[in-house]
């Protein structure tokens, strides 16, 4: 049973979709409060490859470097992030050249690559890794055995997230906050909230999971230094913040089923069902469905409801009286 | 208005400068008499896999021939107008010979138009004046971890891990098999296709995928270790490609079948430098050491080793062919005789460089 | 202690240059710190990349191989952004315009006909093809009010798994299925002959040849400059995009007016990925490790932002970085710290960034323990 086709797609989405529900979680703050980050990928990547540096070149024990590893990583991501919140919040540059000049900067022809390069990372497997928390006779209980328990810690911190920003978002002061920063700036102003610091937070904090995203795949999924190896996954995360309209509870189911459609062909394959050419759709469904979804998302009155920032990507000039 | 000029000019001394610096551009850093050797791998130098063991062969060889050689490499070369850039900038540099290391990569046309620079492709067919080809059998020592594989399985049932569904893959997952079912008759290998040749996380979701569709030991012919980590979480044992890449899963790991491409490397070298090169088509065996078997892992028994050597030893003195007929495919037709062995060209798709079709026993199509 | 950014009231005009120039220079500079602090030497290394950039043998026509699509994608971006319609999809559209200047190719090339008529089915299948696919983005954007910036992102994602598949996972039109060698790995068919694109060869540096491709970007980059220099439809485009209020009281129809731009912008990377097959490929590269990992598109955006829009700094930029691409290629083995390219890059794109705010904007920093709160005040409070 534990090893039937949706069992073992929903377990896989889990594990593969924790690096884009980190990465998502912390563009889906940025975005709430204006910015938007099109360099998650340069920010995972680097996160990656300095969480790995670490791992390889600490010698603790595997709690502790592993936790440090983790910091490290966030640490890596939130630099990257500062550098595009200066240009976007402070000196109001065009977000998206920004954006993309970071992932240039950062990504796999970049920063990630030489330092990579430079610490000779790769060819080595990591030193220590994240393996499934739980023991293995709660893993094999049927069903819940490989999805909830089979999983390691930066899965279950991820859910904790979460919870984390969705009671962040709806419960606390800074939380509602953030919301009038991300529709009207002006009148959050006006209101004494400090729009500028709430953007240079929430972009730096958006950094930080992204660093921890980037660590999860080669601290976790595939423990091992490759140029690039996330592949991909910064873009896929930005997409996931849309698609599930800005709502943390939203990433995570999405970010999940990402994940379940990424290990779908294979699964297919190995158990002979031939559904044509299921690369070619499993690969493109998330981004068709992530337009789908953002054509109804900003259709008039669906777009009050569901959730856009109003002013994503319009830089806060305040006018001087 | 002096602010202005005086910036302008302060940059335009600037750019002077750093210009002049340009200008005074000296002679390369290397021994201007030294033979220019360059390799051109489809990936990572260092993918603990593939272009790994090809860049172990140039090292060798710059290890052997030291000043006299100046070797370099350039990596990621995807097939194409990309690689054709790099072998014009490597022309440019006065390199006099290229090791191209994947199929596709250098064409009858591309050599033609650097007739004074020596050319050779590894696992391709093309030959011109200047192209030689080179591969060998791995066939053999892929037979030889396959017979690994199927006396640590339990169940008989196998997985492999595959890049593309073309010839040279095709007849390594059927060597793998056949091996697998001389030591236990009767097993089966599925197959999962990665559409690349490294890609670490897509190779973990195909060895995900076999493990859950019932293999118990999973073998590949992909350039990274990501299936042999994942092999390892799971405690299934491990049969890798390429090169000795235990260190990813001391526990799994079994052996794998593993080039030596150095020896080759540096006789080829050496007959370029002396002038007595000519092309042709290499296809190294066993014998002249091009392919053997990495060491052993704790998996591999004391029997299995003894049967596996004894094999080996036919194979190296000839009476002992893993594609001599009889060979049923998957349908269960007789594709090749009995007693009719392999040819590496001639025969068709009954040829090693032409079989596109799985032997009885591999689950999966051919054709990807 | 505050720091406040306003703007100039008058750009002075020296910046224009000194801005883009003086972002170059700080990026080189800052890069070298990077490379001291990592154990390399700055001066021998740039000393590399400007010799394999341009001075050494073919290096030119090496350059011309990268600057080519570079500038095609540049120009793309450029239409569309001038009007802040951020097509960021060029990546896509290129492909698309691949694939459909590929058919034409392969369909009029293979039956003959006069000479330039294959090529000229190329470049009108091209346009149309990256057209469509931009089309895609300005309808969902001029209809449904959805965030360009996003959809032409998330297509171009879709169009690169199409290509993959039309060569890799199908036997398509596009595949090759004949010969002995195709059997072996999937590849594109070849053009005919009659398909191919031309070029111009000077015999200076080993031989310099200017691919067609190089003289249809240059004429793109006429053309649109003309367009929106000079004709009512840039004007108004260019209205749109600094004031879309004040174009809509002027009776601009926006709709229009962002379906015409994004065609415009996506016809232009369509031709770009004419040019790849018919200029350099010469059959569909399908290779996910091919043209798809390159990212012409992404770069184009860069070199649009450091051109600041105007067409023929576009094709100049497009040459410079193309030179710094190719440098980065040509150098890349165990000598030359890998990465690099990117990194001097994307700090020429920060610091040019940085430095455009500049140009527009003073950085004032003022002394004040409190945050003013913007109430209004009764007399007007002395400069601090």
């Amino acid at each position: 049973m534990n090893n039937s086709l949706l069992v073992v797609l929903v377990a896989s989405g889990v594990a593969y979709g924790t690096p884009l529900l980190y990465a998502a979680l912390g563009e889906l703050l940025a975005e709430r409060s204006g910015v938007l980050n099109l360099g998650v990928e340069g920010m995972m990547l680097v996160g990656a490859v300095m969480g790995f540096w670490t791992v390889q070149r600490v010698h603790a024990n595997s709690g502790i470097t592993l936790t440090l590893a983790i910091l490290v990583a966030a640490v890596a991501g939130t630099v990257m992030s500062a550098i595009h919140a200066f240009l976007v919040i402070t000196l109001r540059a065009n977000q998206i050249v920004s954006g993309l000049a970071l992932t240039i900067f950062a990504g796999a022809v970049g920063l990630s690559s030489y330092l990579g390069n430079d610490f000779n990372l790769a060819d080595v497997p990591a030193s220590h890794t994240f393996h499934a928390l739980l023991p293995s006779g709660m893993q094999s209980l049927p069903v819940v055995g490989p999805i909830l328990f089979g999983q390691d810690i930066l899965v279950y911190i991820s859910w904790l997230c979460v919870i984390a920003v969705g009671l962040y978002l709806s419960r606390t002061r800074p939380g509602l906050n953030l919301r009038a920063v991300g529709e009207a700036p002006a009148a959050a102003d006006t209101m004494g909230i400090n729009v500028t610091a709430y953007r240079y937070a929430h972009t730096l904090a958006g950094g930080a999971f992204a660093g921890v995203a980037g660590a999860t795949v080669t601290l976790a999924i595939t423990p091992q230094w490759v140029n690039g190896i996330t592949g991909g996954a910064g873009w896929i995360a930005i997409a996931l913040v849309i698609f599930a309209f800005w709502r943390p509870e939203l990433c995570l189911v999405g970010a999940y089923f990402f994940g379940a459609l990424q290990a779908l062909a294979p699964q297919l394959q190995a158990r002979n069902i031939n559904l044509g050419p299921t690369v070619l759709w499993t690969s493109s469904l998330p981004y068709v469905m992530t337009i789908l979804v953002l054509v109804v998302v900003s259709s008039g009155t669906a777009r009050r409801r569901l959730g856009a920032p109003a002013a994503l990507g319009v830089p806060y000039v305040r006018e001087e009286h | 208005m002096k602010r202005r000029k005086l910036a302008l000019a302060t940059l335009l001394v600037v750019i002077g400068a750093i210009a002049l610096v340009f200008a005074g551009a000296g002679a390369g850093r290397t021994n201007a008499s030294a033979f220019k050797v360059a390799w051109i791998y489809v990936g990572p130098h260092n993918d603990g896999g593939w272009s790994q063991a090809h860049d172990d062969g140039r090292l060798y060889v710059q290890k052997m021939l030291g000043s006299k050689v100046a070797t370099t490499y350039k990596e990621n070369i995807a097939v194409g107008s990309q690689f054709n850039q790099t072998v014009a900038s490597l022309a440019a540099q006065g390199y006099k010979m290229i090791f191209a290391t994947s199929y596709g990569m250098i064409t009858k046309q591309l050599a033609a138009k650097y007739p004074n620079i020596l050319f050779e492709q590894a696992t391709g067919t093309d030959l011109s004046k200047n192209l030689a080809e080179y591969f060998g059998r791995a066939e053999d020592t892929i037979f030889l971890s396959g017979m690994a594989a199927g006396y640590a399985s339990k169940t008989g049932k196998l997985g492999d891990v595959l890049a593309f569904p073309i010839p040279e893959v095709v007849r390594h997952a059927n060597a793998f098999a056949l091996g697998a079912q001389y030591a236990h008759p009767g097993a089966t290998v599925r197959v999962v296709w990665t559409h690349s040749w490294f890609n670490p996380a897509a190779e973990k979701k195909a060895a995900q995928s076999l493990a859950a569709a019932g293999a118990d030991v999973i073998g590949q012919n992909v350039d990274s270790p990501a299936a042999g980590q994942f092999a390892e979480s799971k405690g299934l044992p491990w049969v890798g490609y390429d090169s000795d890449a235990s260190k990813f899963a001391p526990k799994s790991w079994l052996t794998a079948s593993v080039y030596d491409w150095g020896v080759y490397y540096l006789k080829r070298v050496k007959e370029a430098m002396a002038g007595t090169w000519k092309s042709g088509f290499y296809y190294g065996t066993i014998n002249d050491g091009f392919t053997k078997l990495a060491p052993y892992g704790p998996g591999v028994s004391a029997a299995a080793k003894a049967k596996i050597a004894a094999v080996e030893k036919k194979m190296k003195n000839g009476t002992f062919y893993e594609f001599q007929g009889p060979l049923t495919d998957q349908a269960g037709k007789v594709r090749v005789a009995k007693g009719v062995k392999m040819d590496v060209l001639k025969g068709g798709t009954n040829s090693l460089y032409g079989m596109n079709w799985f032997v009885k026993g591999v689950i999966g199509s051919p054709k990807g | 202690m505050r720091i406040s950014v306003e703007q100039r009231l008058r750009r002075p005009r020296w910046l224009t240059v000194v801005v883009p120039v003086g972002s170059v220079v700080f990026a080189f500079l800052v890069a070298a710190v990077v490379l001291v602090a990592t154990g390399h030497n700055p001066v021998s290394t740039y000393r590399q990349l400007f010799d394999a950039a341009f001075l050494q043998n073919q290096s030119i026509d090496q350059t011309l191989i990268v600057a080519t699509p570079l500038a095609f994608m540049g120009l793309a971006a450029a239409a569309a952004f001038r009007m802040k319609l951020y097509n960021i999809g060029a990546e896509g559209q290129m492909y698309m315009g691949a694939i459909f200047g590929a058919a034409a190719g392969l369909y009029f090339g293979g039956r003959g006909g006069p000479a330039p008529f294959p090529i000229a089915a190329m470049v009108v299948a091209g346009m149309a093809g990256g057209a469509a696919w931009a089309l895609i983005s300005g309808v969902l954007r001029a209809f449904f009010k959805t965030n360009e910036i996003l959809t032409s992102l998330l297509l171009n994602y879709v169009a690169g798994y199409i290509l993959t598949y039309l060569i890799f996972e199908s036997e398509s039109y596009w595949r090759q299925t004949k010969g002995f060698n195709a059997s072996v790995f999937p590849t594109g068919k070849p053009l005919p002959h009659s398909a191919v694109w031309p070029g111009w060869t000077l015999h200076v540096q080993g031989g310099l040849t200017f691919p067609l491709g190089a003289f249809l970007a240059v004429a793109a980059a006429i053309v649109l400059w003309v367009l929106y220099k000079l004709t009512r439809f840039g004007f108004e485009a260019t209205v749109l995009g600094d004031s879309p209020r004040a174009a809509r009281y002027a009776g601009v129809r926006m709709r229009r007016k962002v379906l015409a731009v994004m065609g415009v912008s996506g016809a232009i990377a369509g031709l770009g990925g004419a040019s790849q097959i018919g200029d350099f490929s010469h059959s569909l590269d399908g290779d996910p490790n091919g043209l798809q990992k390159i990212g012409y598109g992404y770069t184009g955006i860069v070199v649009a932002a450091l051109g600041r829009y105007n067409p023929f700094a576009v094709v100049l930029i497009a040459f410079l970085l193309g030179g710094l691409e190719n440098a980065g290629n040509t150098l890349q083995g165990p000598d030359f710290p890998a990465g690099l390219v990117g990194v001097i890059q994307g700090i020429i794109l920060f610091s040019a960034l940085g430095g455009e705010i500049l140009s527009r904007h003073r950085i004032r920093v003022e002394r004040r323990t409190k945050r003013v709160p913007a109430a209004p005040a009764r007399a007007p409070e002395p400069a601090a």
